[in-house]
């Protein structure tokens, strides 16, 4: 039989060889082009925070989908992908889906976050820390709403909400015309990053005068937090904090550049990193500091540790201190001068000191002064919120563009966002403080270089340090060592101070602190399908049609002879 | 969508050729191989028609959504090979005419839809996104194998040394409106903006009617003499 095959091909290749290679050349060609993609749309997602700190798991713990979406309005939601928009979203509505074993949740938010109604905002800024707090074993995704994505949900609504309600020959019609869409991402699992490193920025200014000078520490952490890393921008919570950072050590570089005006104070400049994940840039510099090096300006005379947090609006100023500073400390000596201040500048500045102790039952500590404290380093922490609960400082809204286009306008609004004028303004009561402070005036004496302080405080360069900082997500996940945020920031540093170092933290091996996963970013397509009834009644609607066909083949005679009856007595009466 | 929705598409797709073989008794005339060699003309057919439109024709580089008339028409003169395969096919079959056509069509239609629709229904219709464009290219499987039969019928009938004068013009006409039919289809389609369900409606309306006219004229011409 192989025999017979082999002669019949034989023959056929010495025959005709042209016409195997137009029957096979084709056939081969087919087969190897490589398929086409094709998915209905196809969309970024970005996924839920996923870490555990301090042993504690955080956010989602999966990242892989596969699964028909639902809207919530839907009846049955265990493993479908419930979609939802950030306008309908509800707490109680997230919860009931994952009660329902859901298989997964994708908040879609608007593309211009402005739109939004500021409760809306509000509301969902509030959630955004008992979403991450909850236990999540399936993925939960945020989608940029587009045309495209508007219309899955629509057309998954309608799908949903018509469900359970109809009669069987409604449905059946139903699925013929509704479409359904299969969610999928592209991505593998998410996995713990091993060795990831948080890096963090120091630099300073030498004082003159003598060896043992006082040394004043300024520090902001430059990461920012939200419920998703990819969409964590930050502005008010930390670019705020950073931009009056490099502000002052611009400020105070051209004054310690001069003789006359060169204090006798070190001023330490500190950038940490890890800050929304209890500070561990802090702590380690710290360590590095107390810990193992012999000499380092925060083991000996620190005057006071001054950290900035939250500085971007508001009509409020508060320290937060955990301990009431003692009369005559240099600490309370700034408390004094920023009172002073603030009820000659701004009168209608409203500054207050709120004391809290420090809680080391906690998980996480409420400021970053806190971590100083520890240490027995004098330290507080300004910002113009007054709890550390605020959820403005871990939100996705926490956002630089919805205030740009208000800027203008001038408009008062409750949104999270950096308000330019009071940024200024808190920076140039800060910068006349410290200068108080370091050069050790009283309000009468002010030296005429001393003056302008304040006034050389530069709006541009505040704004343009929070608009570069908010152009990219800054989450700790996002930002390692070689990254533009971090080298940028460095090379900031170098102009302004000298001593400029990298600090990085990594997370220890056998029992970490924190871990960090990933599949943070994933591309998500959206197939249309059909349920399986409608194979079915597809099948039926095609058998039937066959049967007609068969029906009309065999009777084609019919056709025939009538058409024959139609031409035959024309050709009888030629 | 699944293997069963491929089956759908599949079953409908084939199983109209295969009822039109079993019932149009061609199976009696164990006539397998010649469909066989039917097919092969076409591909024959199709590649020299490749190879012309590659050298002669370069490829259109116009703007996107301008529909290049001149070149469209140009290329679906070159289907005239297509009538030229017909009667080869038929010329060197030895029989009764319904027989003859039969042969050439099916042969001809089974080809390509072998060769054009296997491998779209079989990567597309199996994979995971659900369009009906897999069940549309089925109908139009069904479409094309009435249309190559009224094709294959009238070349016969113009090739016949014995058609009386008075068929000639009509003849020529639908052999035309057989070649063109497309183009024409394609340009109606452009003009007037339907939906690939309507363009398919018209499509099968426009080919049966061809069908039927050559139809008559076929009977007409067999029974008159």
């Amino acid at each position: 039989m192989f025999e017979e095959a082999s002669e019949v091909f034989e023959n056929m290749l010495k025959s005709s060889f042209p016409l195997t290679f137009i029957v096979f050349l084709p056939a081969v060609l087919i087969l190897v082009s490589p398929l086409p993609a094709e998915a209905a749309h196809e969309f970024t997602v970005y996924r839920m925070q996923q870490y555990d700190l301090q042993g504690q798991p955080y956010g989602t713990r999966n990242a892989i989908l596969n699964t028909e979406a639902r809207t919530v309005e839907a009846e049955v939601l265990s493993r479908r992908c419930v979609l939802m928009r950030l306008v309908d979203f509800s707490f109680e509505q997230y919860q009931k889906a994952l009660r329902q074993s859901a298989g997964a949740v994708v908040i879609i938010l608007p593309k211009n976050m402005s739109t939004m109604p500021q409760d809306i905002v509000q509301q969902f800024m509030e959630v955004e820390p008992e979403l991450l707090a909850m236990e999540t074993v399936v993925p939960v995704y945020f989608a940029l709403e587009d045309d495209e994505l508007l219309s899955i949900y629509t057309q998954t609504q309608l799908s949903s909400s018509s469900q359970g309600s109809s009669s069987a020959a409604e449905v059946l019609l139903h699925t013929a015309t509704a479409n359904g869409f299969q969610m999928v991402t592209s991505g593998a699992q998410s996995k713990a990053v091993s060795d990831w490193t948080i890096t963090s920025l120091e630099g300073k200014l030498n004082g003159v005068g003598g060896e043992d000078l006082p040394t004043i520490v300024l520090v902001a952490h430059y990461d920012s937090f939200g419920v998703a890393p990819w969409l964590s921008y930050g502005a008010d919570s930390n670019a705020s904090g950073v931009a009056v950072l490099l502000e002052l050590a611009r400020l105070f570089s051209r004054l310690y550049s001069y003789k006359r005006t060169h204090a006798g104070y070190n001023l330490l400049f500190f950038l940490s990193g890890g800050g929304k994940f209890n500070y561990q840039g802090t702590k380690r510099w710290l360590e590095d500091n107390l810990d193992h090096t012999e000499s380092s300006l925060l083991q000996d005379n620190v005057a006071f540790v001054l950290c900035l947090d939250t500085l971007g609006n508001g009509d409020s100023l508060h320290l937060h201190v955990s301990k009431p500073p003692k009369e005559g400390s240099p600490q309370h000596t700034l408390l004094k001068e920023l009172e002073m201040v603030t009820s000659t500048q701004s009168p209608d500045l409203r500054f207050n000191m709120v004391h809290k102790k420090i809680n080391l039952a906690d998980d996480m500590l409420a400021w970053e002064h806190e971590r100083f404290g520890i240490r027995r380093l004098p330290a507080f922490t300004l910002s113009h919120l007054e709890s550390h609960r605020n959820a403005l400082r871990s939100s996705i809204m926490d956002m630089r563009s919805v205030s740009s286009s208000l800027d203008g306008a001038g408009e008062v609004t409750a949104w999270p966002h950096v308000e330019l004028q009071k940024l200024s303004r808190n920076t140039k009561l800060i910068a006349e403080a410290l200068a108080r402070v370091i050069y050790n005036l009283t309000e009468k004496v002010m030296k005429r270089q001393l003056a302008t302080v304040p006034q050389q405080v530069q709006e541009e360069q505040l704004s343009s340090v929070v608009d570069w900082l908010t152009a990219q997500p800054r989450a700790a996940q996002l930002v390692d060592k070689d990254s533009s945020v971090v080298s940028t920031l460095e090379y900031y540093f170098s102009r302004y101070l000298k001593d400029v170092k990298q600090h990085s933290t990594k997370a220890d091996k056998r029992d970490p602190e924190f871990v960090f996963y990933d599949q943070l970013k994933q591309t998500m397509n959206a197939y249309r399908v059909k349920p399986a009834i409608f194979d079915l009644l597809l099948a039926v609607c095609i058998a039937a049609y066959l049967g007609l066909m068969y029906f009309a083949v065999q009777h084609f005679g019919i056709l025939y002879s009538v058409l024959r009856r139609v031409t035959q007595p024309k050709t009888k009466q030629h | 969508m699944t293997l069963f929705h491929f089956g759908n598409c599949f079953a409908l797709a084939y199983f109209p050729y295969f009822i039109t073989y079993k019932c149009s008794g061609l199976s009696e005339y164990n006539a397998f191989w010649r469909c066989v060699q039917a097919g092969a003309t076409y591909l024959f057919v199709q590649l020299c028609k490749m190879l012309f439109l590659a050298t002669f024709f370069p490829t259109w580089e116009g703007g996107a959504g301008v529909y290049d008339f001149v070149g469209e028409f140009m290329k679906a003169t070159v289907d005239l090979a297509d009538l030229l395969g017909l009667h080869l096919v038929m010329s060197r079959n030895a029989g009764k005419g319904e027989y003859k056509i039969m042969v050439a069509a099916m042969g001809w239609a089974t080809a390509e839809l072998i060769m054009s629709r296997c491998i779209p229904l079989w990567v597309g219709a199996r994979g995971i996104e659900f369009d009906w464009k897999y069940i549309q290219m089925s109908f139009d499987s069904n479409i094309s194998l009435v249309h190559y039969i009224a094709m294959a019928a009238v070349v016969w009938m113009f090739t016949r040394y014995d058609l009386p004068k008075s068929f000639r013009l009509p003849v020529t006409v639908l052999l035309g409106l057989c070649v063109y039919k497309s183009f024409l289809m394609e340009l109606f389609v452009h003009i007037f903006l339907l939906g690939s369900w309507t363009a398919l409606l018209v499509k099968a309306v426009t080919t049966g009617a061809i069908s039927l006219c050559s139809l008559f004229l076929f009977i007409t011409l067999v029974h008159s003499n």
